[in-house]
Formats: C-alpha cells, sequence, structure tokens
C-alpha cells in the first residue's frame, strides 16, 4: 500500500471548451488540485465510454469528461451524445464494480475557467473520499 | 517603478516592464518609456536588460515613421468609457466605492486586482449590497452628458449582475433603470434570466449619490413605482457609463479627411453603413455609432468586403506563396525528439526540468530530448529543425504551452524540416501544469513526466497524413431577394464572383418595399429601385424568380442546391458558398380589435395611409401608437428591434403637420437605442406623450359608436387614463420566415428558439453558419433595421469571399478515417454524424463474397469524432485522436 | 508425421464436441492426418498416470489441444493446467472457453448464493450445497485465458463446424489460422440505411419481411427496432455466408461474443444505441447482452454497499 493516496484523474476535455478553459486557467494563473491529467479530444461526442471504463481498470482514481454547454457545440450535437452516453456510464459503472462518484461529466464554455477549477476541486475532493481505485495496484487487464 | 495599471481601470500597479494583459497579442513585455528610468533618463537601471536570458530588452529601440502605400483604409478606432469624474453629482473620484462598468468587469475578473472576489475598493470588505446606475453619460442632454443612448450598458450591467450573483449567491444586486434596452437577439431571455436570478430591476433613474456614514457606504434616493420616495444604502455603487468619442479619435478623422456627424461619430448613410464621407476609407465598429461585440465584427467583416469590390483589380498581386522541401518517406523505426521548452522561466521556475529530461531520456521511443528557452523563437525553430536532420528524428514532442495556440506553428517547423506535420505532438506543461501547480513545484515536476509521457506515447501511433485539397466552385448562390440579399449578391459579383439569386416571389425587394425612410430620414424606395437595377443589370448575377430550394447537399466550395423556377424548371446550382437572406414576415396582430375596428391598423398599413394621405390620418386629432405587439410575449419571446424607432418616427411626422393633434405612445420599454435617441428626444419636445405599460396591464381598447377609446393604467397618475383615439397604430413585430426551418434542414443547420437562423457564434461568428461555407445576414438572422441588414450582407459576403478567392482549399487531415480491416457496415455510426458524412458501402472481395463498410466523404466530414465514440469494434477513428492514441495516452498517464 | 490432438471439455456442455463431429465427410480426411490421444467423450482414458501420483493429472502430449467450456471448479482448473503442460499449442474451443459463455451468467452473483439459491427454491426439499466429492467451486466463471495462455480463440456456441475444421487444416499446413476481425454485420446480407428505430421492440412480434424474398429484401433487424447483437458479436457463424440467426429472421443473440476479444458486447451495444438517440433504460435486461462473455469481470456482483441502500 502507497502511505499517501495521490489521486490522479483523467479528464477528456473538448478542445472548444474545457481544454480552452483549461488554458485559461492557467494563464490567469488559478490553481487547482494537480491530480488531473487531461486527454485533449476534438469533441466530448469523440469519447466512447470503453474508454472511461479502461482508465479506471488501468487505475485512474476519476475520469472526467468536459463538454460544452448544451447549444455550444461546435459540431451541432456531439455534447448531447456524450451526455446522453455519461448517463449510460453513470449507470454501468457499477455493474463493473466501480463506485460512479468515480465518474463527472460537465459542461463548460471556454471562458469558464473558473467553473472549470473549481469542478476540478469537487472532482479531486470526491476522489479523496472515496479512496484508491481499487484497480490501481493491479493490472487485470480487462480491456487492451 | 510602479505606476496604475490602465488594464485594470488603475484599480491595482504595474511595472514599467510589463505586459499589457494576459490574452494579449503578441504576449510580450514592453517598456514604458515614460516610467523607465533607463528611458526617461533619470537612472541607470538596467535590471529587466540583465535578467532577461533571452538578451531580448533593447532600450535603443525607438519610435519609427514608415510609409504605406494602400488602396483602402479601414478606420476602426473604437470608443472610449465616458468618464464621469467630476460630472454631475455620482461622487466618482471622491467617494472610493462609487465605480465604474469597466472597473466592475476588472473586479470580476480571477485576473483582476481582486482575483474575482468583490471587494469593496474603500476597505476591501466583501461587498454585500450592489447597485448599478444606468445612463451615466448617455441619455443625458445636460452640457456634461450625452444625449444618445450607449447601447450597450444594459447588457452590460446585466451580465455584471450575473457573474457578481453567480460568485456570491448572498449578494444583494439592485440595477437602476430608464428603460432596459436589451434588443439583442437573444438578450431579452438573458434579461429574464436575470429577473430570476433575484436580481432586483428598478425603474428609477437617481440623481446623485451621497455617502452614508463614514464606513463608506453609500446612500441613493429613488422613487419607487408606487410613486413613494426611498431611501437606500449599498457598499458599492456600479456607474453604467456610456460610449463616447474622444480627442484622439476626432483629431484621426479629422487628419484622414472624413466628415464626423453630432457627437463625433462619423457620419454614415443607412444605406452604406461602412463608407465614411470619402471614397476608400471605410470605417467600422463604435466609430459610427454606439454597437456591441457582433455588430462591431459584422461591420468589421463588411468594411473589409466593401474595401475588398474596390481593390478587386488588384486581388492577389501581393501574396507569396510558401515553398516547402518534399517530405521524407516515413522510416521504419520510430526516432522521437522531445523539446523540453523553458518558456523564459514560466516553465522552469516550477518544474524541475532536468528531473524530466533524466525521466523522459530514458523511454524507449525517445532518441533525444533538448531543452530550450522559448520554443516558439526563431533560433529553437532553426534547432528543431537541424536536429531532425541530423539525428532522423521523425516524431516529435514539443513540451511547452497549448496545441490551440502553438500547434500550427510547430507543425509548419517539422514540415520545413522535410517531416510530415502530422507526426507532432505537444505536451502542454506549461498552461495546465506549471501555471497552475505554482505552488507545488514537485507535484508540477510529476504532472509535467506524465504530460510528456502521454505525448509519446501518442505521437509514436502517428502515421504521415496527407491533407486533401478540394477544388473551390468560385460562384455564390444567394437564398432570397430582398435588400440584405441584393447587397450580398452586388457585392460578391462586384468582387467578381458570379452569383446565382434566387428569389421566392416575382419581384426582387423583399420586405424593404414596404419601407419609406430609414431612421435618419433616407427615403428607401429610390435605393430598392437602384439596387433592382443593379442586380437585374450585373452581367455577374443571375437572377431566378418565383424559384424554391428544393433539395441542397455538398459542402464547402463544392455545394449543389436543387430549385425549382417560375417553368416549374428543377435545376441543380452547384455552387462554393451560400449566403441564406430569407428575410423574415410580418406579423399580423390578433388583439386590440385588429381587424375588427375600422380605427386599429398596423404599423405598416398605417404608413401608407399617410403616405397616401388618407382621410383618417389627415382629419384626425388623437392618435395612440401600442408597442410591443406581437413581440416579447409569450409566444414571440424577443424584442422586434425596429419599432420603437418607427413609432416615435411616425409620431414626429404626425405633431410635425400639426402641433394641435394628441400623440401617445403606449410602450414597455423605448429601445430607441444609439443615436436613434435622438428621435425619441425630439418626440418628446413635440409633446408627443409616452405612456409606459406592462406585459401584465396591457392596454385595453375599446370601441363605441365610432368612438375609439383606449384604457391604460397611467404610472404617474396612478390611475386608469381614458384615451379618445381617431386611430391606433399597432406596432406589430417581425416574425421569422415560416419557411425556415424546413431550409435549415435542407442546408444541415439550426434554427433558434424563435425560429431564426443560429449563427455559428452568436458573438464571434455572427455571420458563419455552423455549416461550412454558409453564412446568413438580414431578417433570416434575427429582426433588425436596414442599415444593419446591409452590414450583415456585406459581412456574409466579406465571409463567403474569404473561401471563393481560393481556387482550392486545404482540407484539415483531421478527418474520420475507415479501417476497413474492422468495419463491417453494422451502420451504427451513420444516423449518428451530424454532418451525414458517413453512407453505407459494399464491397466483393476476391472469392467473390459480399461484404459490408461505411465510406466517408471528407470534404463533409469535420473530424468530430462522434462516430468513434459509437463504433462498437473501434473501427473509424479520427485522425490525431484515434482510440489507440487516447488510449496509449491514458495508458502512459497511469503508469 | 501425425498430428497428435487432445481434447478436453471442462465446465460446458458438450455442444461444441457435437460440433465438431459434424464436421461431418471432411472429417475423415483430417482424421488421417490426426492421432487422438485424448478425448474424454469419445475414448475412455484415465488422467492418472499408473505409475504416478493419484492426484496429479497427466494428459498425454500433443501438439494442438482442444479445450472448450470455461473454469469454474478447482477440478476443471487442473485439467485446464495440465492439457496447457502438454499441449503445445492450445485452443479455446467454444465461447464458454473463450468468455465464459452460458455458465459464466452466475457471476452476477456470488457463488456462494448463486449455489445457496439453485439447492434450495422455495419448491425443492431443503438440502444442504453438496461439498462432498466434489471439486470446490471457484469464486466465479473463468475463462481459458484468464487461467492460463490460450493460442487459438474459436468462439461460437456451437462454432461453425466448418470453421472448426478450417482452423484444424490450416493448422496441419502449418498456417496460423486468422482472427475474426469482424461482425456478424460483415456477412449480412440485410438492407441498412443508417436511421433506425427511437424505440426498442421486444421479440414477441415477427419482424417485417417478406417470406418469398430473400434476406436481402429485409431491414435490419436492428433498424426494425429489434435487439440484434450484430454489430458487437463476431461473425462466422454462417462461416463466411449468411449469419445462423438472420438466415431465420431471428436477431443475433451474441453467441461468439465479442469482436476483439476484450471488448465488452453489453457496453459496445447499449453505447451504440444510446448514440442512435435510444433510451437504454427502456432495455429490461441490458445484463442479458452479456449472456454468452460473462466471464474477465464482465458480468459481476454488484457491491455490497448499493444492494443494501
Amino acid at each position: 500500500m502507497r502511505p499517501e493516496h495521490k489521486p490522479k484523474i483523467i479528464a477528456f476535455c473538448c478542445n472548444w471548451c474545457g481544454y480552452a478553459a483549461a488554458d485559461l486557467a492557467g494563464i490567469q494563473r488559478i490553481q487547482y488540485p494537480d491530480s488531473l491529467r487531461i486527454i485533449r479530444v476534438m469533441c466530448s461526442g469523440m469519447v466512447h465510454p470503453e474508454m472511461v471504463l479502461h482508465a479506471l481498470n488501468k487505475g485512474a482514481d476519476g475520469v472526467m469528461i468536459i463538454g460544452c454547454q448544451l447549444g455550444e457545440c461546435h459540431y451541432i450535437d456531439g455534447n448531447e451524445k456524450a451526455m446522453a452516453r455519461a448517463e449510460l456510464i453513470d449507470e454501468l459503472l457499477e455493474d463493473f464494480g466501480f463506485e460512479n462518484d468515480r465518474f463527472l461529466i460537465t459542461r463548460l464554455s471556454s471562458s469558464e475557467s473558473e467553473q472549470f477549477a473549481r469542478t476540478v476541486g469537487t472532482m479531486h475532493k470526491r476522489v479523496l473520499e472515496l479512496g484508491p481505485n481499487p484497480n490501481s495496484n493491479q493490472d487485470n487487464g480487462d480491456t487492451p | 517603478m510602479a505606476t496604475p495599471d490602465e488594464h485594470n481601470r488603475r484599480l491595482s500597479d504595474r511595472r514599467a516592464i510589463h505586459i499589457a494583459y494576459a490574452q494579449a497579442v503578441p504576449l510580450t513585455y514592453c517598456i514604458d518609456s515614460d516610467l523607465c528610468l533607463h528611458l526617461n533618463g533619470t537612472g541607470h537601471c538596467s535590471r529587466c536588460s540583465d535578467a532577461c536570458p533571452a538578451d531580448a530588452v533593447d532600450f535603443l529601440m525607438s519610435a519609427q515613421e514608415n510609409t504605406i502605400r494602400v488602396g483602402a483604409i479601414i478606420m476602426a478606432p473604437g470608443f472610449s468609457p465616458y468618464n464621469p469624474q467630476g460630472k454631475g453629482s455620482w461622487g466618482y473620484g471622491v467617494l472610493d466605492n462609487v465605480i465604474t462598468s469597466p472597473e466592475m468587469e476588472r473586479l470580476l475578473s480571477s485576473c483582476g486586482p481582486t482575483s474575482g472576489r468583490l471587494l469593496r475598493p474603500s476597505d476591501n470588505r466583501p461587498v454585500k449590497q450592489l447597485a448599478f446606475i444606468q445612463c451615466i453619460g448617455s441619455r443625458d442632454p445636460h452640457p456634461c452628458g450625452h444625449g444618445y443612448c450607449s447601447s450597450v450598458c444594459c447588457m452590460t450591467a446585466i451580465k455584471e449582475a450575473m457573474i457578481a450573483r453567480d460568485n456570491d449567491c448572498e449578494l444583494e444586486v439592485t440595477v437602476f433603470y430608464s428603460d432596459m434596452r436589451t434588443h439583442g437577439k437573444g438578450f431579452d431571455r438573458y434579461f429574464q434570466r436575470a429577473s430570476d436570478k433575484q436580481i432586483r430591476f428598478t425603474r428609477c433613474r437617481p440623481h446623485g449619490i451621497e455617502p452614508a456614514g463614514k464606513d463608506g457606504a453609500l446612500r441613493v434616493r429613488t422613487i419607487n413605482e408606487q410613486g413613494r420616495q426611498l431611501e437606500e444604502t449599498f457598499d458599492l455603487i456600479v456607474l453604467s457609463v456610456g460610449l463616447e468619442i474622444q480627442e484622439p479619435t476626432i483629431q484621426l478623422a479629422s487628419l484622414a479627411g472624413i466628415h464626423l456627424g453630432p457627437e463625433h461619430f462619423a457620419s454614415t448613410s443607412s444605406f452604406q453603413p461602412v463608407l465614411s464621407s470619402k471614397k476608400g476609407i471605410y470605417i467600422c465598429g463604435a466609430f459610427s455609432g454606439p454597437k456591441n461585440i457582433s455588430l462591431s465584427i459584422e461591420q468589421g467583416s463588411a468594411a473589409a468586403a466593401a474595401a475588398a469590390s474596390l481593390l478587386m483589380s488588384r486581388r492577389d498581386t501581393k501574396t507569396r506563396k510558401l515553398r516547402l522541401p518534399p517530405a521524407q518517406p516515413p522510416a521504419a523505426a520510430v526516432k522521437t525528439g522531445v523539446f523540453l521548452c523553458h518558456c523564459g522561466n514560466n516553465i522552469s521556475e516550477t518544474i524541475n526540468l532536468e528531473t524530466v529530461r533524466k525521466q523522459i531520456s530514458v523511454l524507449k521511443s525517445v532518441s533525444h530530448v533538448e531543452e530550450v528557452l522559448f520554443g516558439c523563437s526563431q533560433d529553437t525553430r532553426e534547432l528543431i529543425i537541424d536536429l531532425v536532420r541530423s539525428l532522423g528524428l521523425n516524431r516529435i514532442v514539443i513540451a511547452a504551452c497549448s496545441p490551440k495556440t502553438h500547434e500550427a506553428l510547430f507543425r509548419r517547423t517539422i514540415r520545413e524540416a522535410g517531416l510530415n506535420e502530422y507526426l507532432l505532438e505537444m505536451a502542454n506543461i506549461r498552461n495546465h501544469d506549471s501555471w497552475v501547480h505554482a505552488l507545488d513545484p514537485d507535484a508540477a515536476t510529476d504532472k509535467a513526466v506524465d504530460l510528456i509521457k502521454m505525448a509519446v506515447a501518442a505521437v509514436m501511433l502517428k502515421r504521415p497524413v496527407t491533407a486533401n485539397t478540394a477544388a473551390v466552385k468560385q460562384t455564390a448562390l444567394v437564398v432570397g431577394g430582398g435588400v440584405t440579399g441584393m447587397t450580398a449578391a452586388i457585392n460578391l459579383a462586384d468582387q467578381g464572383f458570379p452569383v446565382d439569386l434566387v428569389e421566392k416571389t416575382d419581384r426582387l425587394g423583399g420586405n424593404g418595399l414596404n419601407l419609406h425612410r430609414t431612421w435618419n430620414g433616407e427615403h428607401v424606395p429610390p435605393y430598392i429601385k437602384k439596387l433592382q437595377a443593379q442586380v437585374l443589370d450585373h452581367p455577374g448575377i443571375t437572377v431566378h424568380f418565383c424559384a424554391t430550394v428544393l433539395d441542397a447537399g455538398g459542402h464547402a466550395g463544392n455545394f449543389h442546391t436543387t430549385i425549382r423556377d417560375h417553368k416549374e424548371h428543377r435545376r441543380i446550382i452547384t455552387h462554393g458558398a451560400g449566403i441564406i437572406a430569407v428575410g423574415g414576415k410580418r406579423s399580423l396582430p390578433d388583439e386590440y380589435g385588429y381587424g375588427k375596428i375600422p380605427g386599429v391598423v398596423a404599423a405598416v398599413e398605417f404608413d401608407a395611409l399617410h403616405i397616401y394621405n388618407d382621410i383618417r390620418v389627415s382629419r384626425g386629432s388623437s392618435f395612440v401608437f401600442i408597442q410591443c405587439v406581437g413581440s416579447r410575449d409569450e409566444t414571440h419571446n424577443y424584442c422586434s428591434r425596429v419599432c420603437c424607432t418607427h413609432s416615435v418616427q411616425s409620431a414626429i411626422e404626425l405633431k410635425k403637420e400639426d402641433p394641435n393633434r394628441q400623440v401617445y405612445i403606449l410602450f414597455r420599454e423605448m429601445r430607441t437605442y444609439g443615436l436613434r435617441e435622438s428621435l425619441y428626444n425630439r418626440a418628446l419636445e413635440l409633446g408627443v406623450i409616452f405612456i409606459n405599460y406592462e406585459q401584465f396591464g396591457k392596454p385595453k381598447v375599446k370601441s363605441h359608436d365610432e368612438q375609439i377609446t383606449v384604457e391604460v393604467w397611467d404610472h404617474i397618475l396612478h390611475r386608469p387614463l381614458h384615451i379618445m383615439a381617431d386611430m391606433i397604430i399597432l406596432a406589430s413585430g417581425i416574425l421569422p420566415n415560416p419557411d425556415a426551418g424546413r431550409l435549415a434542414s435542407l442546408f444541415r443547420v439550426n434554427i433558434d428558439e424563435d425560429g431564426f437562423f443560429q449563427e455559428a457564434h452568436p458573438k464571434l461568428r455572427p455571420v458563419d453558419l455552423p455549416t461550412d461555407g454558409l453564412f446568413v445576414a438580414g431578417l433570416a438572422h434575427a429582426p433588425k433595421p436596414i442599415e444593419e441588414s446591409i452590414s450583415q450582407a456585406l459581412a456574409a459576403s466579406a465571409r463567403a469571399a474569404t473561401l471563393l478567392s481560393q481556387k482550392e482549399i486545404c482540407l484539415d487531415a483531421v478527418k474520420a478515417v475507415v479501417d476497413d480491416k474492422h468495419c463491417d457496415g453494422c451502420a451504427l455510426c451513420i444516423d449518428v454524424c451530424p454532418y451525414q458524412a458517413i453512407t453505407p458501402l459494399e464491397t466483393i472481395d476476391a472469392d467473390g463474397e459480399q461484404h459490408k463498410l461505411v465510406a466517408v466523404d471528407t470534404m463533409r466530414c469535420t473530424g468530430c469524432g462522434i462516430c468513434q465514440g459509437t463504433c462498437p469494434k473501434r473501427a473509424i477513428n479520427v485522425v490525431d485522436f484515434t482510440y489507440e492514441q487516447l488510449t496509449a495516452k491514458i495508458e502512459a498517464a497511469l503508469n | 508425421m501425425n498430428i497428435r490432438l487432445a481434447a478436453e471439455s471442462l465446465h460446458s456442455c458438450s455442444g461444441c464436441e457435437i460440433s465438431l463431429l459434424n464436421i461431418g465427410e471432411a472429417l475423415i480426411p483430417l482424421l488421417n492426418r490426426l492421432q487422438l490421444v485424448h478425448l474424454p467423450l469419445l475414448m475412455d482414458h484415465k488422467y492418472s498416470d499408473p505409475a504416478g501420483s493419484e492426484t496429479e493429472i497427466s494428459i498425454p502430449k500433443a501438439e494442438i489441444g482442444l479445450v472448450s467450456g470455461g473454469v469454474a471448479n478447482t477440478h476443471q482448473l487442473q485439467v485446464l493446467e495440465a492439457m496447457r503442460k502438454s499441449c503445445t499449442t492450445l485452443v479455446a474451443l467454444g465461447t464458454c472457453g473463450t468468455h465464459g459463455g452460458i455458465p459464466a451468467m452466475i457471476n452476477e452473483w456470488p457463488m456462494a448464493d448463486a449455489l445457496q439459491t439453485v439447492f434450495s427454491t422455495v419448491t425443492t426439499e431443503p438440502v444442504d450445497v453438496p461439498n462432498q466429492d466434489t471439486p470446490p467451486m471457484l469464486d466465479r466463471v473463468y475463462s481459458l485465458d484468464e487461467k492460463t495462455d490460450v493460442d487459438i480463440f474459436l468462439p461460437g456456441c456451437p462454432p461453425d463446424p466448418t470453421i472448426i475444421a478450417r482452423v484444424l487444416e490450416d493448422f496441419l499446413d502449418g498456417l496460423t489460422p486468422e482472427p475474426v476481425t469482424k461482425s456478424v454485420c460483415d456477412t449480412c446480407p440485410t438492407r441498412r440505411t443508417g436511421k433506425s428505430e427511437r424505440k426498442l421492440l421486444r421479440f414477441t412480434a415477427n419482424a417485417r419481411f417478406d417470406s418469398n424474398e430473400s434476406t436481402a429484401s429485409m431491414q435490419c433487424l436492428l433498424e426494425q427496432g429489434f435487439l440484434c447483437m450484430g454489430p458487437v458479436t463476431a461473425g462466422g457463424c454462417g462461416h463466411q455466408g449468411e449469419p445462423a440467426c438472420i438466415r431465420a429472421r431471428v436477431p443475433c443473440r451474441g453467441c461468439y461474443g465479442p469482436v476483439r476479444h476484450q471488448d465488452n458486447q453489453m457496453l459496445g451495444m447499449l453505447n451504440g444505441l444510446v448514440s442512435q438517440g435510444i433510451d437504454f433504460k427502456t432495455i429490461i435486461d441490458r445484463k442479458s447482452m452479456l449472456r454468452f462473455s460473462g466471464a474477465h469481470g464482465r458480468l459481476r456482483p454488484l457491491k455490497e454497499k448499493k444492494r443494501a441502500s
């Protein structure tokens, strides 16, 4: 066991909102927890639920998807697809042995850097409360 | 040396050497020569140049005069905020807790002087009661103010109030206003949301602010809607200051020799809203009158279109083409080069790059790691090119800032080195790491290692990609032959692009045929005649009368639209760009006895009666205008923008013809925005009586023995008022084109909740539709007056011309690619594609067996990857974001 | 030289072996080239070496070993390990071996609870869960590759005889059999438009089709609103021809397991449906989508916490 739980959160950030908001948070020097590892995607609708599960299977303590506000999707309705999938992920995570609190989807616009940092803070606190991902010390190789 | 920071509205200090603001372009330091001891001659300081690792400080640099010969000038000097210091009884400059709206903007900004916390300037205590006072320096005929409406301050105040409330839900916010001028697209809804958020809007204009006690509190005396006098105290009062043109701009205009109108705004015609009084000089933005961001952006594009048509013969005479070495064939073994940028000390101050270098060098695919001071500087880019060539690097990772700002630059760099530009990955260790974990260098260093490992893992899997090019059909289709459509068509044809203009009736002019005068009194019919003649005579324009759009397909650069014309012929028009200018429709009133009581008419009908001097008008002695008929109600939750000005204009005419006439205007908010306010003032002077009513207390119209009576609640007398009227004129609003929904689905674009076409971005891309190559202008977009329609038409044609001026367009290679080995045509991805870019495909293999696949139309595909997120077999992937690459990143981040 | 073949059935129904026999005439030339050294289903053979220990299982050496069924108890695990030891190339034959198959549906409950339920229903006499002379159950049903290395995966419930034959032929010819990379849809002749019903139908009514016409004239069953597992199920059931269930105008049940070995049929399918705008909550028993691939931890009991709440 590790002496101190240093969580890692994978965040799939839409290029047009979440990623830009994270960039802006940097410009504004807004400090937030260092557990976040951002993966840039073109649209939150690009994220396959399998990818979320894969991250958890590989030991991520939390997974976030950050997409655009409704009606602001760069690709008409990709964020709505992502929301529908998120509902599915929420429902299925328990089936696969994870607390569904380990997953969070949120909507932002590119200017909402503070909201971004706040959300990361919330998620960080959440995974600290949940404790380490049960898979974090083992690689059960569920998905390739 | 410190001095007040202008960007933070002097609420904080800055140094002599400084970055103007966080989003400045270019994001480099500059030296204030008045303040710098070295430059102003008061000392021998050279600390900045000693400290600069790039040796970039040059004290000898001086201002230079350049002469540039140009064919056209676009003037966009903008505006200055009104300075309330020493004016009125606002106490600005005397009372610490009275600030202006631009200062409020800084207080709310997280990179502002208080890091986004709303603190009173007097004692830095959190604000509990906040008030906004509107119309400071605007709608104020006193010598120290301006008579016009600044047009943007109502929305600014609501926005600031909303942000303040969002940050602190305990905060009490009050806005004191005269008329809430939220006349823009979607603005009324925003206003309603603000009211729902418990922001208090009080219709009252306080006359001054006084201190309440010694602790910095402020007192305002107001009158509530019941006429009671009140005293209220606040912690902080924001003065919503207006826009004005100040001396430097006036001097600039006089240098350019262009004419400025009243209040020093550049004078323009409604028909040529971006042309100055001098040929070849175009103007845009708030220089010609107060306007908001989207209108300013539209005018910017419109000015470009106007200049482009003037300079048509010289197009492309000054452009140069970039020459690149041939791209190397892909090598067998992956050799990744990693460049660690210090970004001066923005990164290296927090992240231990030495540790990072050690941990990255041992990765299997990494063959070289180089630390660089500034990754984006010219010498580093040359170094990258050298190392790619000398070490045979074939994958590049740049660990620096954001790919959103710098990926294009580094792609170009490695392309110049002969490497395919897609063999690049950036690790954002500045914006996402050193800047946001500045207090924990160890954690930031660990994270940087992870971020770079992720990039290394992903770049390994990248393959060279060639971006496709597509020929552009250099013609345009304009749907709608109203003022907007004709203006766009003429401009594009003048720029040399043939235009097909599709008009649904047998006549050009659209809604413009019902208009007589613009707000500033210019006559519309002759102008429309001129436009009609220009369109019909123009060799570059083909008009299709009585034509409707039946079908649409294709993509930017090559659309094919099917129309049916008056002879019932179907024809397919191919075009590179399309402008939707299908206009709107007048709303027919269904209240106030319209259609039942003979004296009740709609505004358009009244105009006709008035012009032909109908007996009902000429003999009438009492006229009542009722505003917001078919606007701002439950079914039409938007402002039609033009009706207030129109009614006021008609009222003025009636009064001018006979001052003894009684003319009433019953209104909800008087929205004579911008310079139109002068009409409102003129009407007041002439004795037009304005009576405010609210949505819940609409006027009642009754007719008895041919006498019409209007009953309305009088807010000053506090009792119902009965007005005997000869005529009631209903200011009926503007409806969307009933065909908009059908057209939108044909062209794969959206309509908004009110039925108008939805632009790609309400502020930044006001005339672009979400489908590339298609644009919207005029009433199809939202209700607006003629000069704004013309601006938009020109803006749309400028945007279309940026596409049409290219013979071919280079398509981004970031698109969905089908993996034939795993795709089996299950078709789950077909319907999810927002652009209908995916179609089923059947193939027959060597054994004669049939297989199913899907095919991606790369012209339509935008690379959003919604298909990738759907496919259960990972058989469709977006270049640069493949399932494999994203998975590799996940694993690298967690190992 | 003859190639030696050993075969074993573990947690399975022997359907795979029947499919092996169903190769029919093509089996005869194969048998000329194969030497069957161990095949309990057909020939009596004792595990224990008369000279060796009684508990150790010994299986003759073979170049190719076919194992059907998953692993659910310690005995099966021992047999599997022995097969692995004896066989140069180990083939997981059938979906039970590759993904757990039908028996792995038990993984939805803790093994002890499941056994308790099985042996004490309300209509039967109360008895104890047998534990004498039976090998202890593992905590759940495993696929073969969860317990040992598997060289060739040959899914199917059962695998199509022609595919078994082809794999054996390939093996005898010294070729590596190519794994399936495509789903049932690959060779499904039905018409697809990409537009599907927004609501799933239960398969209590017939699909829409004209019985006089070929299946090529029938609209894709998934697009008709039936839960067809074709898109997430490995192909091969029709031996490159029309998929077996589709030929009967019945939606695919998913019996070949996921297309890529580690994929998740339920997640893949639900995501596909959700992306089409179908409300996944209208699917009453979503776990049935894993009825053939419940191993690999795909099906597992819900955490205690959740069930208590």
